[in-house]
């Protein structure tokens, strides 16, 4: 339905632009927040432009960290998040490519069994397989430690699903011609089941990045040692000061630094998210 | 280059359907085959089994004296030509051609001249550096092809290729495959499901039905002396008129002839040995089909109905009572099985 009437298109503007400022306005405050002195904060009503610490803010956080949060610096806890969530993306993309290539084009016993339990895993997120977990992951020694912090959740029911579902569309002539032109297995993998998946792998990349660097629950939990501590754990120990003024200029500042890789992921991948849709035709 | 043998092969899926029996025959080397029939006669999985796609279950399969049952399909010295191109989307067309090529470790700098020969050959060379997607359905059936020819193998297996193509690029192709296997002198083994695709390119046709193969000969052999009334009634369009014993056309039919073997199921007779004479068999027309350098007539007699190839500039109504003159030796005889029989 297209339709060209000015009285429409105004009112469109208006709930769009309303929802935007909706979206915005929290991240705008904390961009605001992230640029004045602690104790402006303090005051009613708060600022709604910038202050003139921003630089000093920024370079604290990212060179020294906040002494009354542990005192680590951002940019450490930054690194940690960033390696997590790669660890975390990049394992869980290459674990289920390689087991829905399994499922869908090896015949072995029990094929559909294996395909079943690894479906039934949605059924247990990380919260809910927490205690076994933390007690393997302690009795392996990786408490505190960076394989301790990406291998438990680098197995991905959603993302084994999603390319079965996808190798399922790619239609038996194609494997056939790549049999009769001598591509074993492996290389079939390599040169045409990969590059053909390419829009997929973008796009869970996108949302498995996410997903990492968001985690929680599960670096709180196995580090303790605070060189390991992530951005996300860094925001919380800064609200929870204790006694303390809160450092809301420095609370802010770091979500706004958290927030800006998985940002760059999504308009990096997006590109490319988008192009991989344009060119690909099966 | 290779002649190929078929040994009593069959097919029978894990449910104990059965696709393929007992088929046997042998290809002589440089050799056109088609392999025609109804679709689920059996054909696209006969070609399967050379290609190897597909379990052998019985028989043996020979290429040039090898048997090559448990043969990967990349080691049978095949290629392969698919109904819907198979090309690879996300290579160019040079990438697709030479995809085969490197995966045997051939050389690069006789890689490229492979492709840009058979690229002059299929006039391909101005799309040697798009993907499939920028290119027509003509072009890409080229281009799969191209695939097959650079392998230099000694039998090419043509999986109903031109299917997916308009009517006049299906002529235009059909003619350059021609001049491809007359240019190759390789072996090609060709299914399809079209009779006129069938009798134009064959040197021999393989017509297959419902599992088995009915009859192997030339196209003409098969044209003129159909094994039976399947065959009869499947190549030639419009068809062979197979009329029951029974009924009145077939005894008029044979009224007029002078040796009839007993035991007779049907008679048969091919459109364009009848026609239109002072004094013959007592028909009416039904309908005009005038299709330009022919007219097809159909006809009733009695409660028979058939049809007959006159050729153009007759008018003729719907409705007039005609006699219908026969040529000499034009009738086929059939017992009650459908089987030939002769006089």
């Amino acid at each position: 339905m297209v339709e060209n009437r000015p009285l429409a298109a105004i009112l469109t503007h208006v709930v769009l632009i309303a929802g935007i400022v909706f979206l915005c306005f929290p991240v705008w405050v904390a961009l605001v927040a992230s640029t004045h002195p602690g104790e402006a904060l303090q005051r009613s009503p708060i600022p709604m432009w910038f202050g003139d610490q921003g630089f000093a803010n920024y370079s604290q956080l990212l060179r020294e960290g906040v002494p009354a949060a542990g005192g680590v610096p951002l940019s450490t806890m930054m690194l940690n998040s960033l390696f997590m969530a790669l660890g975390i993306t990049v394992g869980k993309i290459a674990i289920s490519l390689i087991s829905a290539f399994a499922i869908v084009y090896f015949r072995f016993p029990f094929r559909m069994l294996f395909f079943w339990l690894i479906f039934a895993t949605l059924m247990l997120p990380v919260e809910v397989r927490i205690l076994p977990t933390y007690d393997v992951v302690a009795s392996l020694g990786m408490l505190n430690s960076y394989p301790g912090l990406i291998i438990p959740l680098i197995a991905s029911a959603t993302a084994t699903f999603l390319f079965r579902q996808f190798f399922m569309t790619i239609p038996d002539e194609l494997v056939e011609a790549a049999r009769i032109d001598r591509a074993g297995p492996l290389r079939f993998f390599w040169d045409i089941l990969l590059p053909l998946s390419r829009t997929n792998i973008a796009a869970l990349f996108i949302i498995l990045f996410i997903y990492g660097w968001n985690q929680y629950l599960w670096p709180f939990l196995i580090t303790t040692d605070q060189d390991l501590y992530t951005v996300v754990m860094g925001i919380q120990r800064m609200v929870n000061v204790g006694e303390g003024v809160p450092i809301w200029n420095y609370t802010m500042g770091t979500a706004i630094l958290a927030m800006i890789p998985p940002v760059l992921v999504v308009l990096v991948m997006q590109r490319l998210f988008v192009k991989g849709l344009v060119e690909s035709e099966k | 280059m290779a002649n190929l043998k078929l040994d009593r092969v069959g097919k029978t899926y894990a449910g104990g359907v059965s696709a393929v029996e007992n088929a046997s025959f042998e290809i002589a080397d440089g050799e056109f085959i088609v392999l025609v029939g109804p679709s689920g006669c059996g054909k696209s999985t006969m070609l399967r089994m050379i290609a190897g796609l597909e379990e052998i279950t019985d028989g043996d399969v020979q290429i040039g004296d090898r048997s090559v049952n448990g043969v990967e399909p990349g080691d049978r010295n095949i290629a392969m030509v698919f109904q819907n191109y198979a090309l690879y989307p996300h290579m160019t067309v040079r990438g697709n051609m030479a995809y085969g090529l490197r995966n045997q470790g051939m050389p690069k700098p006789e890689v490229e001249a492979r492709i840009a020969e058979a690229a002059r050959f299929l006039q391909l060379e101005p799309y040697l550096d798009r993907k499939p997607s920028a290119l027509s359905g003509g072009q890409r059936q080229r281009v799969a092809m191209g695939r097959a020819i650079v392998r230099e193998p000694s039998v090419f297996l043509f999986d109903e290729p031109l299917s997916n193509l308009d009517a006049k690029l299906r002529t235009q192709l059909r003619a350059e495959l021609k001049d491809l296997h007359k240019r190759l002198g390789a072996t090609f083994i060709y299914v399809t499901h079209d009779q006129i695709e069938a009798m134009s390119l064959a040197d021999r046709i393989v017509i297959m039905s419902a599992g088995r193969i009915e009859q192997i000969g030339t196209p003409m052999e098969l044209y003129a002396n159909p094994a039976s009334t399947f065959v009869a009634e499947f190549i030639g369009a419009p068809p062979m008129n197979v009329l029951p014993v029974t009924g009145e056309a077939a005894r008029a039919f044979l009224a007029q002839e002078a040796r009839v073997p007993d035991d007779l199921g049907h008679v048969g007779i091919r459109p364009e040995l009848m026609s239109i004479g002072d004094n013959g068999i007592p028909a009416t027309i039904t309908l005009v089909e005038p299709l330009g350098a022919e007219t097809l007539v159909h006809l009733k007699m009695g409660a028979d109905k058939l049809i007959m190839r006159s050729g153009h500039g007759l008018a003729l109504d719907a409705g007039a009572e005609i006699k219908v003159a026969v040529e000499a030796g034009a009738l086929r005889f059939f017992d009650r099985d459908g089987r030939t029989r002769s006089a």
